[in-house]
């Protein structure tokens, strides 16, 4: 069953990195998205980060030792940004 | 003195006399190293208030070190590096400069004659405790390490530094190239190009035969002395590439690669690459 977040990240990988030849439906949701899966760079980690922020008001944290972690692929990142608005939904904020 | 063979008892005894010279220089670098970088950082706590001008100072004297460093790898015999030469096409002012990295020489040889620049440096010999106090003085910056998100913070503060009118000198391969073609270019370098809208200066850097690369380590010298070149290829104004990061870094990796291949080649269409003594270089655009 599709996951909604990791749809829209898919999406919004595309459209905010100007990803060419590159469609939402042919990235893998496990494939690591930097190096020899879809080859961003940390520049584009950036960009994603600010992407992320804005669509899901998640914020990534600079100098957490799990980024690396949480932006290893599609389905990291989904897991990370469920887990942030999970936190932030129990504290009411 | 008869002109040395290709093979024989001259070029081995020429590699031989190189080696007890690394050894001799290596030594003598360990023992008075120290002493230097604790004037250094003498220095940096005399200048603190005033950290800009202490970067530009520090940077002056580390360019100068450098320069003597390579008049004595010159006289031992070790590498020959002519920091007097010029590099024609150079823009004045703050510039990004990037450069493919087949040595560990390149770095002190482009500083040596540009007179300065900051760089980025990896986290683990940023916080060595002997460097810190000169790296932080004079303006270089802390790599991002593992963290994808930190380069966030590497981007803010070399801006912040081609603003202040400082260069910045970055290997966009990330790491020393391979010995038969260039690794893949980082974006790093060509998005502080953007932000700050300054020139991108691709040099083109030789050593001819290989030293301190990855495969050629400090105590196995080339049997014939390494000369280390470098040329400017281009100066590109990030406007040319509409201020996009992705476009620049495409037209200049393209332009390296094909400067690689016909330096590889041979090829008589690189001549202004194998001596490095014309200035055919294709300079696109200048900006002062």
């Amino acid at each position: 069953m599709p996951d909604p977040i990791e749809d829209q990240l898919k999406r919004l990988i595309v459209d905010t990195l100007g990803l060419e030849d590159v469609t939402p439906e042919s990235i893998e949701t496990a494939a690591p998205l930097f190096g020899e899966g879809l080859g961003l760079d940390s520049i584009d980690a950036l960009e994603l980060a600010l992407a992320i922020h804005t669509r899901f008001g998640v914020q990534t944290k600079e100098n957490d030792e799990k980024n690396r972690e949480y932006y290893h692929s599609v389905s990291s990142l989904a897991e990370f940004i469920r887990s942030r608005q999970a936190e932030k939904s129990a504290s009411g904020g | 003195m008869s002109p040395p063979a290709q093979h024989g008892l001259w070029p081995a005894l020429c590699c031989f006399g190189r080696g007890v010279s690394v050894l001799l220089t290596v030594s003598a670098y360990t023992v008075i190293a120290p002493f230097g970088y604790l004037v250094l950082a003498v220095l940096c706590a005399c200048w603190r208030r005033q950290p800009q001008q202490r970067a530009r100072r520090l940077q002056r004297i580390t360019a100068s070190a450098y320069r003597l460093m390579f008049d004595w790898l010159a006289l031992v015999r070790i590498a020959r590096f002519d920091h007097r030469r010029t590099l024609p096409g150079r823009p004045q002012g703050s510039c990004v400069v990037i450069a493919n990295h087949p040595t560990l020489m390149d770095v002190t040889a482009i500083t040596a004659v540009l007179g300065g620049g900051c760089t980025i440096v990896k986290s683990a010999l940023y916080r060595r405790r002997m460097l810190h106090p000169l790296l932080v003085g004079a303006g270089h910056v802390e790599g991002p390490g593992d963290d994808p998100i930190s380069i966030g913070r590497v981007v803010d503060e070399l801006v912040g530094r081609l603003r202040d009118g400082f260069s910045v000198i970055v290997f966009p391969e990330g790491t020393r190239s391979p010995r038969d073609r260039l690794g893949h270019f980082g974006r790093t370098a060509f998005e502080i190009a953007c932000r700050a809208g300054v020139p991108l200066v691709s040099i083109g850097v030789r050593c001819s035969p290989r030293y301190l690369s990855k495969d050629d380590p400090l105590l196995s010298p080339a049997r014939t002395l390494p000369e280390l070149r470098l040329q400017v290829l281009a100066v590109d104004d990030p406007t040319d590439a509409r201020l996009d990061s992705r476009m620049l870094r495409e037209m200049a990796e393209s332009r390296f690669n094909a400067w690689f291949g016909a330096a590889l080649a041979g090829h008589p269409s690189a001549s202004y690459v194998q001596e490095g003594k014309n200035s055919s270089c294709p300079i696109r655009s200048k900006t002062s």
